[in-house]
């Protein structure tokens, strides 16, 4: 069957390199033959033998990171539907019951992750065929973690904006996944807050109202509850399992774990980030807890990581490889920065209840600048080490 | 003792027997100037004239001491040019009876041929170490065609005879994938390695680092021979994953290169050549090569003189039980890579190519020209990776899997995306991939401030291996090197 495929496509192939009758899909068709073979390509400068990864196993490593997250977020999105709406057919907590609340998720997802992809690969096949280069397998990923991050209420041709402004502006105007140096995702993400504040953010988007369109029922989320100065009614633990109000599938911290597990496990994603956010985030919670001066800083400074998209941003966004720092001493400050940044934001500042996606982006700003003073100290002590020579 | 953290060993199948033979049928052989990074031949013979053993073929077009002579006596075959009329190889047909490789080796040239008598050049006269100063030691290397084993850092040029280099660095070891085992091919040459060590060592040019694997038989004889007991010469132990044996590692370890500073190498075969001809006047370019790899049906050690043509031992490698080897049709044998050197940095030869000037191995790998439905989805139980992508990853032995090596380069060339792993396989005090982007733009300030003097392409072998990007590593290091060379010139 594989060679028959294989035959076929080594057939039609003609018509699709330059002076073929379809030369202008030449990228389209490569992106789908690659996506079935890995070529055939041998070496032939440098190493002669190379390691079996590439750019589409380790995408695709991370796409299989997301989906717990993925599940998890579509039955939730079902769950906190059924709490509140009165036509929920089953009775709650039935066997019946669980699997709507999965089925139902399912269904609210399945339109924010086709627009994504469709928008996004669509964009991003377009320009690989302008510059005659491949399609980059960087969307795979953004294109699966945009609909996570955002409100199950985010119409979709808001949707479909953000996408288009994330993919132009945040990474092909740069040159393509590798050359951007803000996160696309959290650049789509910051595009719908601040042009659509009233649909990204308050009491009444984060919880669908029927099975279409973007009615929602009121219900805060346990960080707006803590930014409108009392406690979260959530529990600790319903906190940590993610069975609250939230975007999409940013709530379970369990879930988002297990991600992490897949992609430390596999050494695609920095555990130095990681380390390093969570850090940053506990520090600046306890310096807080230290001063106390309100209800938000006597928040015990675990609750950090269980609130918002804390743990989501640590685990699947600071760790963006392309936009982190890339010196390991680097990875280290960045992912500090990000964490302690995130939770300054989030008790200080009134403006925005959730402050990981701001704190990301900033710190993807100054990652050049971080990697540039680690990079200059390891300058500077081979300068002196020659010095020191000349002089002895 | 210096212990190397960072590295990666790969488990390649196919390594060699601790088994000698001699090899056979071996008729031509090659000075090859594309071996010699940078240099500029000129051709000293023509096609059909006789030369004997040591004599020299080519010289060096900016410095006309330093001469590349011929291994073994016979007829200049073939003066073959490429491009340009570059010079790519002179190669030399044996003259003599069959088993040349065992009588050169064993008897010495002018058992073979009816060489005239060299006696009145210093190169061939026995003289002794006690009263050579290192001015005579040079010219007579010169006048011999030794010279050409001795190598620079930077930029892995023949070294320059007028350069005070800050150290001369040997590694006994070789940590690549099936690289040869030196305390076996060298058995029975203890004696002139130990000689050619105190060659180099009066060679009068700084501290003469002799680099070992702990528990190295070699060591031993090494630290045992008296003439070597001096404050300029040290044996080192280096430990650790591939590229301990590298030099590069251990010249960054011992003695890092600043800007304008030199350190010579030769490969422990070439001390023990030189060795020999110090002891008894004769040049002997005897080297014992590993035939190894997936591809290899008898993997093996061979005697062989230097420059030699591989095609007999390849075909004879290659052997099917079905089909006698060297009437196996010549398309099959495109099915296969012959890698001069290791897999990581060694060259591609044609099956009836010669072995390279510096090589001690010969590697022969499948050629991966094949299609993988799905390969970047499927579990992947015979893929090797430096990344835990791939099922392979968490079976507790790699030697059990008989994981699948060859020349398929796994996926398309991109961007680089991924960062912090070429730090995981490269012991040096350097940002790789900083340094491999300053070279891509060609900052050559940037270079210089990164640390370029203190590498090689092969030092990135392992970076190239496990690169995501799939990017070609060493060609751009190369390059780079090649510019700053000739800015200094």
């Amino acid at each position: 069957m594989f060679d028959g495929l294989r035959n076929f496509i080594t057939k039609i192939k003609p018509n699709f390199v330059e002076g073929g009758k379809f030369a202008w899909l030449q990228s389209t068709f490569e992106a789908f033959e690659t996506f079935a073979f890995t070529p055939n390509t041998v070496t032939h400068r440098g190493s002669h033998v190379r390691d079996a990864v590439d750019m589409k196993r380790a995408m695709i490593t991370v796409v299989i990171a997301l989906l717990p997250a993925l599940l998890f977020g579509m039955w939730n999105v079902g769950y906190q539907t059924s709490l509140t709406a009165e036509w929920w057919p089953y009775e709650q907590g039935s066997a019946a019951s669980w699997w709507y609340c999965l089925w139902f998720g399912f269904l609210r997802m399945l339109p924010l992750i086709v627009v994504s992809y469709l928008v996004g690969l669509g964009i991003e096949f377009m320009f690989a065929q302008i510059r005659h280069h491949e399609v980059n397998e960087g969307y795979l990923v953004t294109g699966l973690i945009i609909p996570m991050i955002v409100p199950v209420t985010t119409p979709l041709w808001q949707l479909a904006l953000a996408v288009a402004f994330a993919v132009v502006l945040g990474k092909e105007v740069f040159g393509g996944s590798g050359m951007n140096f803000l996160n696309p995702a959290l650049v789509a993400r910051a595009f719908l807050f601040f042009s659509y504040p009233t649909h990204m953010s308050g009491d009444s988007v984060w919880i669908a109202a029927d099975l279409w369109g973007s009615d929602a029922i009121a219900g805060a989320t346990p960080l707006g509850e803590l930014a409108a100065g009392s406690m979260p009614t959530a529990s600790a633990l319903d906190m940590l399992i993610g069975t609250i109000p939230g975007s999409t599938c940013e709530t379970s911290v369990i879930a988002i774990l297990l991600g992490a597990l897949v992609l430390l496990v596999s050494g695609i994603a920095s555990w130095r980030i990681m380390l390093s956010v969570v850090l940053g985030g506990g520090l600046m919670g306890l310096l807080f807890n230290c001063i106390g001066a309100n209800a938000y800083m006597q928040v015990p400074f675990y609750y950090h990581y269980l609130l918002g998209g804390f743990m989501f941003g640590a685990v699947f966004m600071a760790t963006d490889p392309v936009t982190s720092a890339q010196t390991n001493v680097g990875k280290w400050i960045y992912g500090l920065l990000i964490g302690a940044f995130a939770v300054l934001l989030r008790v200080l500042n009134p403006a925005y209840p959730e402050g990981m996606m701001l704190s990301i982006l900033l710190m993807n700003s100054f990652a050049p600048l971080i990697d540039h003073c680690v990079v200059a100290r390891n300058i500077g002590r081979r300068a002196k080490r020659a010095a020191r020579k000349e002089v002895a | 003792m210096i212990k190397i953290k960072k590295g990666l060993d790969l488990p390649i199948t196919g390594a060699a027997e601790r088994r000698i033979s001699y090899a056979r049928d071996i008729s031509f052989y090659a000075v090859r100037p594309t071996d010699y990074v940078g240099l500029v031949p000129r051709l000293l013979v023509a096609e059909g004239e006789r030369v004997s053993a040591g004599d020299a073929l080519m010289c060096d077009k900016n410095d006309e001491r330093v001469r590349f002579v011929a291994p073994v006596s016979g007829v200049v075959k073939a003066v073959v040019r490429g491009e340009k009329r570059k010079l790519l190889a002179v190669v030399v047909e044996r003259e003599g009876r069959e088993n040349a490789e065992r009588e050169i080796i064993e008897n010495g040239h002018t058992s073979v041929t009816d060489r005239p008598s060299k006696d009145e050049t210093a190169a061939t006269a026995n003289f002794q170490l006690s009263t050579f100063n290192s001015q005579l030691l040079k010219e007579a290397m010169l006048q011999q065609g030794l010279w050409p084993m001795l190598r620079q850092r930077p930029f892995g040029t023949v070294a320059n005879p007028d350069d005070m280099p800050k150290a001369i660095v040997v590694s006994c070891f070789d940590s690549a994938p099936l690289a040869p085992d030196y305390d076996f091919a060298l058995q029975g040459r203890e004696q002139d390695l130990c000689k050619g060590l105190e060659a180099l060592a009066s060679l009068g040019a700084g501290c003469l680092y002799v680099c070992f694997r702990p528990g190295q038989r070699l060591a031993g004889v090494v630290g045992q021979y008296s003439p070597l007991h001096r404050n300029d010469v040290k044996v080192v132990f280096v430990e650790g994953p591939h590229p301990a044996g590298n030099i590069g590692t251990q010249i960054a370890q011992l003695c890092p290169i600043n800007k304008g500073e030199r350190v010579w190498t030769m490969t422990p075969q070439d001390v023990a050549v030189l060795g020999h001809w110090v002891e008894t006047g004769e040049y002997r370019p005897e080297r014992v090569i590993a035939v190894a790899g997936p591809q290899a049906k008898n993997p093996q050690y061979y005697r062989i003189v230097a420059g030699a043509c591989v095609e007999h031992i390849v075909r004879s490698q290659l052997l099917n039980p079905d089909y006698p080897a060297l009437k196996m049709a010549d398309e099959s044998l495109k099915q296969v890579r012959v890698v001069s050197g290791n897999v990581l940095s060694g060259e591609k030869i044609a099956f009836d190519g010669f072995i390279g000037a510096y090589d001690s191995l010969l590697t022969l790998l499948p050629e991966g020209d094949y299609y993988d439905f799905m390969g970047w989805l499927l579990p992947g139980l015979k893929k090797h990776s430096f990344s835990r992508t791939f099922l392979s990853g968490f079976m507790p032995e790699w030697k059990g899997l008989n994981l699948k090596f060859d020349t398929n380069r796994h996926g398309d060339v991109r961007s680089f995306v991924f960062t912090g792993n070429f730090e995981r396989v490269f012991p040096f005090d350097i940002y790789p991939l900083q340094l491999i982007k300053a070279c891509i733009v060609g900052d050559m300030e940037l270079q210089e401030k990164l640390g370029i003097y203190e590498v090689e392409p092969e030092d990135f072998a392992l970076c190239e291996y496990i690169d995501v990007s799939k990017t070609d590593i060493q060609p751009i290091i190369r390059e780079a090197l090649e510019k700053l060379r000739k800015e200094e010139a």
